[in-house]
């Protein structure tokens, strides 16, 4: 029985937890990035929109006025979340893992196991990016407006607004919706035995098929104890960050 | 810290006593061995009670599980699509070799068969929790299978082939040594290339990285991919589902290795199992089972094996 233990608690330090922190490591600046996409204000057709200058917004909408709000990169942005969101985990690990394989692409992941743990990393991280983008964008535009326009008035770049006044801010109010996802990945990580890496329920999988029925139900303990040190975490965070309260 | 781990003590006292309760109907209470062998675990865990891991030949049924089976008027048969033994052909019939042989042996029992589609990594809890009542699906016959299910004579003979993308240079296994070969987990199959407590591993398979599948059609994909080299897989599907005019048409059967024999597994204990066994004689006899074979292209056991 200490041997399944100690062969369980490997599997799941070694695949789970390790799947869990490269995740996180990449998708949280990531899912900035993809934030700051669909945000994006950019309008390349803005001088057709001759009447909203001369002040008759009211008028009937024509293509034209569609194309003169038209924002590409926020369309393109959240056209991507919406492919990523709209489809199930467990089909993109399949499609990035075989994918340039089966299409016979000049590039491929190396074989076997080498190439089995960079796929899975960077399947979660583009999912979970998209997931995380969603949340910041809450958090950035529940910040009144009128603190930017304070910064402007000041003089300070928008680079310098963001990282000095709306971050703090931004940070301390995602901690709630942000914990909700983090523990949904480490359940999501039992995911990665669709490509053949060995975490806990797939080893203990191993010893069901081999007659030995309690190691699949043992495996519960891992995740809830994990998702315990998670939730004790998130609760530290949010009374550390308790700044700011009136 | 002692309150801690006196906790944790508990929480799995708890776990033993729900999963022995799964398995068998007495309170007996858990083996106290210390032993880390696997395969100690697994024999002391699944059959019914015994004292301190001597393991019995022959355990007590906890019950007639004929007149179980009967009461329901049904045999729940569980399975895996699994070409040819059970699956859908062209006209949307469900059919197979296990299919129509299990149809037939129902006959015989008076029972109506019932097909319930299983996970294959998880069937012997199902069998366990009376989920289903047996196994039927080409199911490769082993020394822990036979341990801890009742299972039939062998019915059918398979062998395990490599299976590789065609062009790649095979002469022997010694061509895999260093490469990557994919397996399903608890297949025989994988037992080539890792091997057991009994079995020794394919000396130049157990050279390769092994990459370990929950399917055995996702060993194939892995070899058209090329993220894997090579498949140890069964004859049978790899027979039905390489080669011409199939989605894996570049891939080939290089190789046979171990064979090995299909049966069918009963809850441990069940008296089912003896009544199969004098039914599949008979449709031996009478040439059933020869036509059936026939009709699938799979190859009877040896009759001597079946005695």
């Amino acid at each position: 029985m200490a041997a399944i233990f100690t062969r369980l608690t490997n599997a799941f330090i070694l695949n789970n937890i390790r799947l869990f922190a490269l995740t996180l490591l990449f998708s949280i600046p990531l899912g900035l990035i993809i934030a700051f996409g669909s945000m994006n204000k950019w309008k390349p057709f803005r001088f057709l929109d001759s009447k909203a200058a001369d002040g008759h917004r009211h008028g009937p909408k024509t293509i034209r006025a569609a194309l003169a709000s038209f924002r590409p990169i926020s369309a393109l942005v959240k056209l991507f979340v919406w492919i990523i969101r709209g489809t199930p985990l467990m089909l993109q690990i399949l499609i990035i893992y075989f994918g340039p394989g089966l299409l016979e692409l000049a590039f491929g992941w190396p074989k076997g196991n080498a190439g089995r743990m960079p796929a899975a990393v960077v399947t979660f991280s583009i999912n979970y990016a998209c997931y995380f983008s969603e949340i910041y964008r809450g958090g950035i535009q529940s910040i009144p407006k009128g603190q930017s326009e304070a910064g402007q008035v000041l003089g300070m770049t928008r680079s310098q607004i963001f990282f000095r006044v709306t971050l703090l801010q931004l940070v301390k109010r995602i901690v709630p919706p942000m914990g909700n996802e983090i523990i949904t990945l480490i359940k999501d990580t039992a995911l990665a035995n669709y490509i053949s890496i060995l975490e806990l329920i797939m080893t203990a999988k191993e010893y069901t098929s081999a007659g030995l029925i309690w190691p699949l139900f043992a495996t519960a303990f891992y995740f809830l104890a994990f998702v315990g040190i998670l939730t004790l975490l998130f609760g530290w965070v949010e009374k550390k960050l308790n700044f700011f309260r009136t | 810290m002692k309150k801690t781990s006196r906790i944790i003590a508990l929480l799995l006292a708890l776990m033993m006593c729900l999963t022995l309760c799964a398995c068998n109907k007495d309170d007996t209470p858990p083996s106290t061995s210390t032993d880390v062998n696997i395969q100690d675990i697994v024999e002391s865990a699944a059959p019914e009670a015994e004292g301190e891991g001597e393991p019995e030949t022959d355990p007590e049924p906890a019950e007639d599980d004929l007149a179980y089976v009967t009461g329901n008027g049904k045999l729940i048969i569980g399975y895996t699509v699994y070409e040819p033994m059970n699956y859908t052909d062209e006209n949307g019939e469900f059919t197979g070799f296990d299919t129509e042989l299990a149809k037939a042996v129902c006959e015989k029992l008076g029972l109506e068969p019932e097909f319930v589609i299983i996970n294959w990594d998880t069937k012997e809890v199902a069998l366990a929790a009376k989920d289903i009542d047996c196994i039927w699906n080409g199911m490769t016959l082993n020394a822990d299978r036979e341990a801890n299910m009742a299972c039939t004579v062998p019915y059918v003979k398979n062998a395990q082939v490599v299976v590789v993308k065609e062009g790649f240079e095979y002469t022997d296994t010694a061509s895999l040594i260093g490469g990557v070969v994919c397996a399903e987990i608890g297949s025989a199959g994988e037992l080539l290339i890792k091997g057991d407590d009994e079995t020794e591993p394919d000396a130049n398979l157990a050279q390769a990285e092994y990459a370990g599948k929950s399917v055995q059609t996702d060993c194939l994909m892995e070899v058209k991919a090329n993220t894997a080299d090579a498949a140890v897989l069964d004859l049978t599907l790899a027979k039905s589902m390489t080669g011409e005019g199939t989605d894996y048409a570049d891939l080939v059967i290089v190789d046979y290795l171990a064979e090995e024999n299909y049966g069918v597994a009963f809850r441990q204990g069940s008296n089912i199992r003896d009544e199969v066994n004098s039914i599949f004689a008979e449709l031996l006899e009478d040439g059933t089972l020869q036509a059936l074979a026939d009709k699938y292209s799979l190859e009877l056991a040896d009759t001597e094996a079946a005695a």
